[in-house]
């Protein structure tokens, strides 16, 4: 769920790999900073899953639960059989079958179509099971809006020192519609992982005493580089002049060791009532 | 060439001792008995030389001994401190340090620790086993197999006598010819159709071979086991959650499934104290991973130290470091054992840098807590219980609103090497600071994750710790991102790591500044190990997929130290 991709590598260390390639193609993963689009990001269902979903809850929901995760009968989401089952093979024999010995009557008049159906349901369920190990870009801002707008106007004006660098009708006019909404606050509370964010300023100033200002290029323990005023790329060796760097988005960390759960909900509903 | 080798087992034999009689501690008293060593060592040098090895497998003594000539585990030994008795690189001549050689995979990052056994090195990535020269970095052989399933990472191999064991993406365990790659025997750890695979570094245990299994995408019962070296047989298992009315059980809802769906992953390699007998195992979280609700309780033996009997697979005692966790913080860090004085009395102890942020320290015998202090910021406590378990927020759990919180999902600290340095006493932990909005996004019954954190900002920085307190001694700053650099430290008064700029790192140990440092080019997403041949010490490095092999020049490293 990280742009950079040795953390993403870290986090799906738990992801099948096919999944991953899934969730790319789906357009669901939440951290790709594209414009918002509902359209892109409901996948078109298959009707098979739909009318396995109806037959599903009116032959089986009634022990399985609607969802298939478990009422007097099994989860079937979870089901050793239902990984294994490939278009209906295992599961048909199963509900033709049933289970006597479990109490599962035989539902022998199933025809290979309906079979088919709540395969193909059971198998989304699965597999809706695997996504919600992330979050879908399409997640709903209401759910996000449990603050109080008017309180987070205050905390943008007053404690939280907000408007020291942004203004709802400067650099945030029309922000709401450029994000999902857990991108939009995700950035509201930190927007620095992006490769277009601001960056860091270095003064540099050398033995002889001149001094050279430029955005940071790269910066550790042992050297700095920065593109002057000029545009030009130069580098120093850290132990050789001194450095002072600039970061814009100091504030932006301070605050995160300050903010309360409320603080937070109360300054997306106010970003969010931004037009 | 001879008298040079006969030099080289004088300094490992006498390394060994030292470390054995427990001298690193009181190295300023023992100068006396350093020297009659000596002496007793240059009478016998002509005998000892004559012992070199003949054998091409792994002489099963050496699996008891301090990692000098060979590193035949993947922390080096058994105690998980990830701590070299070898000292020819040192802090007087580490500015010499040079390439020895260099060796591109070109396939994947690795993120394994190779093994070196009689000057061959054995290291891994997902399909992959490669055999490579220790001296000159030539391949010996290379050995693949294709296979479904998740390919995060590999962490290395275990060996018994002549034989590898190698686990895979398919949740498959290999025994492979060290000799040449070839396959003994194959079989299959867990299904991978139900979302098992595997990544960890088998631990080798007299003729018991430890295997653990990952994934937590579904709901599925983690454990370990123990497999038979010559034919692949399952000795044990061990479930990370207790069969249903068995003790344990009680933590977990009655009358529902969650109890044998409830994850424990045991993805890391554990430690073992030959004299207990008991090996010390981490498990990983709790399933649904962000959804509490449906499993009420602790969640035993999750988010958990145990230590099990290696003969039969019994739970001796168990501590957990994160009691119903909802926010993916798998106890697997490395528990690490060493002796020490504790409150005036020397104890034999385990020490782990959690992913919660919280540092342990138990006593290992048994089980009793010590120490517990968080290594970095955290927002999720709010204190710590009678037992020494971080006591959770409840308004820190994953909500349908997003709840901040620190440390995010990666954790405080990840799966990378601790070390513990007997020379300074000093616990080391590459730890981070990375907010996160933990969003639980499903309704109804979780299943699977149930909902993911989205990440902040992060910082990486290098933590010493004092064992006694948990308190931070030293810190060194790694820089922006989150680290996943694994740390040795050495007799040479060296800290092997690297910072998230593509630098490798050699600090002191007692006060964290930078003795030396290269740009590599790229990340350490491994650990750094340590041999000695033919008198000659070497670094080994993984930067992403190139192992680097550092030594000294022939005229730093041959006016041995040893006068130090």
């Amino acid at each position: 769920m990280h742009s950079d991709a040795k953390a993403l590598h870290r986090q799906a260390r738990k992801w099948p790999t096919f999944l991953l390639a899934l969730i790319f193609f789906l357009g669901l993963w939440n951290s790709t900073a594209q414009p918002r689009s509902q359209a892109q990001d409901m996948p078109a269902k298959d009707p098979a899953v739909e009318r396995g979903r109806q037959q599903f809850g009116q032959s089986c929901g009634f022990c399985h639960g609607p969802d298939a995760t478990g009422a007097r009968g099994p989860d079937l989401v979870r089901s050793p059989l239902v990984a294994h089952d490939v278009k209906g093979n295992l599961i048909g024999e199963v509900i033709r079958r049933g289970r006597p010995d479990k109490g599962m009557p035989p539902l022998a008049s199933m025809t290979d179509e309906q079979v088919a159906d709540i395969a193909a349901f059971l198998h989304e369920r699965a597999k809706e099971s695997l996504e919600s190990a992330g979050i879908p870009r399409a997640y709903p801002v209401e759910k996000l809006l449990t603050g109080n707008a008017d309180a987070g106007k205050t905390f943008f004006n007053g404690a939280g020192g907000c408007k020291n660098c942004h203004s709802p009708t400067g650099d945030l006019a029309g922000v709401v519609g450029k994000y999902s909404p857990v991108e939009l606050e995700a950035r509201m509370l930190y927007p620095g992982r992006r490769k277009e964010g601001p960056r860091s300023t270095a003064l540099v100033t050398l033995r002889s005493g001149e001094q050279i200002k430029g955005q940071v290029v790269h910066a550790d323990d042992f050297v700095v580089s920065l593109r002057d005023a000029s545009g030009w790329y130069r580098s120093f060796s850290r132990d050789r002049v001194k450095v002072e760097l600039q970061d814009p988005l100091a504030a932006h960390r301070e605050l995160l060791d300050k903010l309360t759960q409320a603080d937070v909900h109360n300054l997306f509903a106010y970003l969010a009532s931004l037009k | 060439m001879l008298s040079q080798f006969s030099e080289t087992i004088k300094t490992e034999l006498l390394n060994s001792l030292l470390r054995i009689v427990g001298v690193p501690f009181a190295l300023r008293n023992a100068r006396a008995a350093i020297l009659l060593l000596f002496l007793a060592l240059t009478v016998c040098a002509p005998f000892l030389s004559a012992q070199g090895p003949t054998a091409q497998g792994l002489d099963p003594a050496a699996l008891l001994k301090p990692a000098t000539n060979t590193w035949p585990t993947y922390n080096g030994d058994y105690s998980g401190r990830r701590f070299s008795p070898l000292d020819q690189i040192n802090a007087t001549n580490i500015s010499s340090l040079t390439l020895a050689w260099i060796f591109p995979v070109h396939i994947a990052e690795i993120k394994s620790t190779p093994l070196e056994v009689n000057g061959v090195l054995y290291f891994t990535t997902p399909d992959n086993v490669w055999a490579v020269d220790a001296r000159f970095g030539r391949e010996v052989w290379h050995y693949q197999r294709k296979s479904e399933g998740d390919h995060i990472g590999n962490r290395g191999l275990g060996m018994y006598k002549n034989w590898l064991y190698f686990t895979t993406p398919d949740a498959h365990m290999i025994c492979l010819d060290a000799k040449d790659g070839t396959v003994r025997w194959n079989v299959e750890l867990a299904d991978p159709k139900l979302g098992y695979f595997a990544t960890m570094a088998p631990l080798v245990v007299r003729n018991h071979v430890i295997a653990g299994v990952s994934g937590d995408v579904t709901d599925v019962r983690g454990f370990l086991e123990s497999l038979d070296p010559d034919t692949g047989a399952i000795q044990w298992r061990w479930y990370t959650e207790p069969d249903p009315g068995q003790p344990g059980s009680e933590t977990w809802p009655k009358d529902s499934d969650a109890l044998l769906h409830g994850g424990g992953m045991t993805w890391m390699t554990g430690t073992y104290d030959p004299e207990l007998n008991l090996l010390y195992w981490g498990t990983g979280n709790p399933n649904p991973v962000l959804v509490g609700e449906g499993r009420e309780g602790d969640n035993l033996y999750t988010c958990s130290i145990v230590a099990l009997n290696p003969d039969t697979g019994k739970l001796v005692w168990y501590f957990q470091p994160s009691p119903h966790d909802v926010h993916d913080w798998d106890a697997v860090e490395t528990p690490v054992l060493f002796d020490a004085q504790f409150q005036g009395k020397p104890r034999k102890l385990l020490a782990q840098a959690s992913r919660n942020s919280f540092f342990f320290v138990l006593d290992r015998t048994n089980g009793q807590h010590l120490v517990t202090a968080p290594f970095i910021d955290q927002t999720w406590a709010s204190g710590v219980d009678s037992r020494g378990r971080p006591i959770a927020k409840p308004e820190a759990a994953p909500s349908p609103d997003g709840v901040l919180v620190e440390p995010s999902s990666d954790g405080g600290t990840n799966w990378m090497a601790p070390s513990f340095d007997p020379q300074t006493g000093l616990f080391y932990v590459n730890s981070r600071r990375i907010f996160s909005v933990f969003y639980r996004t499903t309704e109804g019954k979780a299943e699977g994750w149930g909902g993911r954190d989205r990440n902040l900002w992060a910082n990486s920085t290098l933590r010493a710790l004092d064992y006694k307190t948990g308190k931070v001694v030293w810190n060194h700053e790694l820089g922006r991102g989150s680290t996943i650099a694994g740390i040795l430290t050495t007799a040479g008064h060296l800290l092997f790591t690297a910072d998230n700029s593509g630098n490798l790192l050699a600090l002191d140990p007692a006060a964290g500044k930078t003795l030396w440092h290269l740009n590599v080019g790229g990340e350490l997403v491994a650990s750094p190990m340590t041999y000695q041949l033919d008198g000659r010490q070497y670094l080994i490095v993984p930067v992403q997929d190139i192992l680097y092999a550092f030594a000294l020049p022939d005229h730093v490293a041959t006016p041995r130290p040893s006068s130090r």
